[in-house]
């Protein structure tokens, strides 16, 4: 049985499709990302996977319960970290982490020590006794990850866990993350391409309401588009260059005196020749593999933070 | 136990609130402060009551004596013996009112027949009449021993009232403190739903009476706490319970419930920046129809029927009675309406709750 999977499942709001139509299969212990711009669908499917929007069409089960027939049994396996880290800000840790816990049937004990547990992790132990309201955003972030995972739920949703982050904190939360790999079954929303390309089993990318490609990191990288990547240091770009390149190849970028130019079955010899060709002076030049950003940009015509 | 957590979830947030605290607490005391102290508070002397004795026997001469004795009357001179007299000096603003003891007083009162005393005042100002009719029916009751025309139920109690200003107020002026529950727990429940708690909370399998038990429970303590201050405010200011203080928390409790059910719909309707202005929308002018700080003996009978429909009225006017000496079964007629609306607002906050849950 598949911990999560979805079938059809499609949200309208007032005519605009929001989620169109997504089929979906999440293995138990999975680490699945879902990377994809604002507005792409990504939250939208996790509020309906949360049982908190019901589907306009189709459906989605949690280890077999319906999240429409179902959502009090669905409630009970999952945790839940939303976008908005979103507490009660007038509680310490302790007690926002009890709330949770309790409600989710957990005795005095199992929160506490289950506490205990993620507030070391979490590194919050020194202020878990402080209301929350006097805590700085990544702290704040920290404790929503944790009341997410208090209740030892078999399903974990993170939407957007890292965002605002400091690297040294979003580094805490993946290596805590990756130790939960296997254990859990967790589905991310993650505009960062690293967090994606480090943490998943596979990744789906989200665009306008459809997965548009599904994949391993790897797959998605390599075998599914084969795209190749040069990177040019130079300088003397004329625009009439850059208008000629941009006809020729699928993707091309100019920053600070580097060019990077994107296609299926790049040939170096040949960009090197034309460059040289129009008098542009090439410092060096080397081919590089694709990056997960070079892959959605390639799929969706899109930056992720369009 | 999951409404028990989110109960004690909602009680700290409130406690550690001191704004929202000292808006619940105090704004009532203040208003209390306000309106009793207006009103002559725990100083007020006593109220000037001219009388037109138009039966002329030993008898009204006696009973006029007997109310000159009660402290809260002082007796103007002279005595009127025709009642077109005191009209003119009513009509010229010498006299607010006079009472009229109708010719035919002390026979009547031998031969155990029905007597009208009428308290005649201006238009204009029925407060003061108001304030001293239950004065003058306890006094009448307690002087003819039975009390024909008279409320047997207050007999002989009503001139325990130190002051009948305080008397008038309190009971209006504390439900209406009860009504701002309806804006708090407003603001707490359109709070959580806005900033996206409540929504976090739905992901967890608490159900929906789980989050109303949760929202309404931590505000009886509150409930308690401002009655008892209420009442402590009250007595401080010379308000006199002659009737049962249980009956008197029992309905203030009630109408609180009420408020915190009204809450609970306008919090779950409303975004949290608008739900101040819907609540005292709701507050002001329902305090006003239901007698909190006037009479509304002469309101049209169309805003009556609002008035009567909803539960304030009932409240106030089952307290004041209470107070002031009434057995329960006076008020057992407006018992009964505030635990009708307390059900219907509980029942209303679930389905709201069930319907919110999911979008």
């Amino acid at each position: 049985m598949n911990a999560v999977q979805t079938f059809k499942l499609t949200k309208q709001f007032d005519g605009l499709v929001a989620v169109n139509g997504i089929d979906l299969e999440i293995k138990k212990g999975e680490l699945f990302s879902f990377l994809g711009p604002n507005g792409a669908g990504k939250t939208t499917t996790i509020r309906m996977l949360c049982c908190l929007l019901k589907p306009t069409k189709g459906t989605a089960s949690i280890l077999g319960y319906d999240v429409v027939k179902t959502p009090f049994a669905v409630k009970r396996l999952i945790g839940v970290s939303p976008q908005d880290t979103i507490l009660s800000e007038r509680l310490n840790c302790w007690e926002n982490l009890a709330l949770i816990g309790k409600v989710h049937g957990l005795s005095s004990d199992k929160v506490k020590e289950r506490s205990k547990e993620l507030l070391e992790t979490m590194g919050l132990v020194e202020r878990a006794k402080d209301q929350v309201r006097k805590f700085s955003g990544g702290m704040k972030r920290r404790l929503s990850i944790a009341m997410a995972l208090v209740s030892d739920p078999q399903v974990l949703f993170l939407d957007e866990p890292t965002l605002g982050l400091d690297p040294q904190a979003r580094r805490a939360i993946w290596e805590y993350l990756a130790e939960l790999k296997g254990k859990k079954t967790i589905l991310l929303t993650t505009h960062y391409m690293e967090e994606a390309d480090s943490l998943s089993d596979r990744i789906g990318i989200i665009d306008e309401g459809r997965v548009v490609a599904l994949g391993t990191a790897q797959e998605l990288k390599t075998n599914l588009f084969g795209m190749r990547n040069m990177v040019v240091s130079t300088e003397s770009l004329t625009a009439e260059v850059i208008a000629d390149l941009h006809g020729k190849y699928s993707r091309v970028a100019v920053t600070k005196g580097q060019l990077k130019i994107s296609h299926k079955d790049l040939d170096f010899k040949e960009i090197v020749d034309y460059l040289h060709s129009r008098g542009v002076a090439v410092y060096s030049a080397a081919l590089e593999q694709s990056t997960l950003e070079d892959v959605f940009i390639q799929i969706t015509g899109k930056k992720l933070r369009d | 136990m999951k409404f028990w957590e989110i109960g004690k979830r909602n009680l700290k947030e409130i406690s550690r609130n001191p704004v929202l605290l000292g808006f619940l607490l105090g704004m009532p005391v203040a208003f209390m402060l306000v309106f009793c102290a207006a009103a002559g508070g725990g100083q007020a002397g006593p109220i000037a009551l001219s009388i037109v004795d138009e039966d002329h026997s030993q008898t009204s001469t006696v009973f006029i004596q007997y109310i000159g004795s009660v402290e809260a009357i002082e007796l103007n001179e002279p005595i009127y013996s025709q009642e077109s007299q005191a009209q003119e000096d009513l009509e010229n603003g010498r006299l607010s009112f006079y009472l009229l003891i109708p010719s035919g007083f002390g026979e009547a009162t031998q031969t155990q027949q029905s007597i009208n005393l009428e308290l005649v005042h201006k238009g204009a100002d029925p407060m003061i009449g108001l304030q001293l009719k239950p004065v003058i029916e306890a006094v009448g009751s307690e002087f003819l021993g039975v009390a024909p025309p008279l409320n047997v139920e207050l007999k002989g109690m009503e001139s325990e009232i130190k002051n009948p200003a305080v008397n008038f107020y309190f009971p209006g002026i504390a439900v209406f403190g009860l009504m701002i529950l309806i804006s708090t727990a407003a603001e707490i429940i359109a709070g959580d739903r806005e900033k996206g708690f409540l929504a976090r909370m739905f992901t967890t399998p608490a159900r929906p009476w789980d989050f109303i038990l949760g929202y309404s429970l931590p505000f009886i303590p509150v409930l308690i706490v401002s009655t008892v201050l209420y009442f402590g405010v009250g007595m401080a200011l010379g308000l006199t319970v002659v009737g049962n203080l249980g009956h008197a928390f029992l309905i203030f409790f009630l109408i609180g419930f009420c408020a915190i059910g009204i809450g609970m719909i306008v919090g779950s309707l409303v975004k949290s920046e608008s739900q101040a202005g819907v609540s005292w929308l709701f507050i002001v002018p329902m305090a006003m129809i239901s007698g909190a700080w006037f009479t509304v003996e002469r309101m049209p009978s169309a805003l009556k029927s609002i008035a009567g429909a909803l539960p304030f009225i009932h409240a106030i006017d089952a307290s004041r009675t209470v107070i002031n000496g009434a057995p329960f079964s006076a008020i057992m007629l407006d018992i009964y309406w505030l635990i009708g609306w307390a059900v219907v607002l509980f029942a209303a906050g679930i389905m709201l709750f069930r319907r919110t849950m999911v979008s």
